[in-house]
């Protein structure tokens, strides 16, 4: 259960990542025909977000703890004591900005060059950080595997 | 003839400081708990993990500056250009980026 668990997790993470590199097109070509797409999917993506915190949140709270003590046992203590550290705490920056985006992208888009240029930064920021936490996410999991595999030797 | 708006709404620039601020303020705390062990086992105590409370935290920190900075200036919020909250956001999380990553890096 929990693995399928840990799959939603990182099934959400990527599709605030595709919502926000969709959006990024978008908005580079906002005008008054997409602008309420332009706002649905900022909404999508904030929600894609706060369902993989939540789910992450509450996988790292309640089954994490056994997965800690097997990668600190093994060849790759840092999966843990950098990897998951900086991403626990990184995750909830990118929860503040996507929660920001639906604010945003509430301003005319068409019209306002400037917001633009500041729901376009939001994006670039939450796609690069979304995807540095994926790749953070891995190697944490192949903390674990390196751990179990050095284990059985 | 320039037809292009470039006001933004006040809740824009209110919470787009309380980010920036809250993206500090979120390193910050990483620092803080890491060095004290009584702060981190009172957040411990609140939630039951501490950091189940720093994310109850730096999320109501989040609300209530961003609530507040739109009330400034007579409910008209802070009075920026749009520019200079780019810079200010991009700031912060640059700053609260290189914290953790400096911090879990170097001084740990």
């Amino acid at each position: 259960m929990n693995e399928i668990l840990l799959m939603f997790h990182v099934l959400f993470g990527v599709a605030c990542i595709i919502t926000a590199v969709w959006l990024f097109v978008d908005v580079l070509h906002a005008s008054e025909a997409n602008l309420n797409r332009i706002r649905g999917l900022s909404w999508a993506a904030a929600i894609f977000m706060w369902l993989a915190f939540l789910i992450g949140g509450y996988w790292y709270v309640t089954f994490y703890p056994a997965d800690k003590a097997i990668i600190l046992k093994g060849p790759w203590p840092f999966a843990h004591s950098f990897f998951m550290e900086t991403k626990e705490h990184l995750v909830i920056m990118l929860l503040l900005l996507a929660s920001y985006l639906p604010v945003a992208a509430a301003n005319n888009l068409a019209a306002n060059k400037e917001a633009r240029r500041l729901v376009l930064g939001a994006l670039a920021v939450i796609a690069l950080l979304g995807l540095m936490i994926e790749g953070h996410g891995a190697v944490i999991a192949m903390g674990v595997k390196v751990a179990l595999l050095a284990g059985q030797h | 003839m320039n037809m292009e708006n470039t006001a933004v709404s006040k809740y824009t620039i209110s919470f787009g400081l309380s980010l920036a601020l809250n993206s500090v303020a979120n390193a910050l705390l990483v620092v803080v708990k890491e060095k004290s062990h009584t702060v981190t086992a009172a957040m411990q105590k609140i939630t039951g993990h501490q950091w189940v409370t720093h994310v109850a935290i730096i999320l109501i920190l989040f609300a209530v500056f961003g609530w507040w900075f739109a009330r400034i200036n007579n409910g008209q919020g802070p009075k920026i250009a749009v520019n200079r909250l780019i810079t200010t956001i991009a700031a912060g999380i640059v700053a609260g980026g290189l914290i953790i990553t400096g911090f879990y890096l170097f001084a740990d």
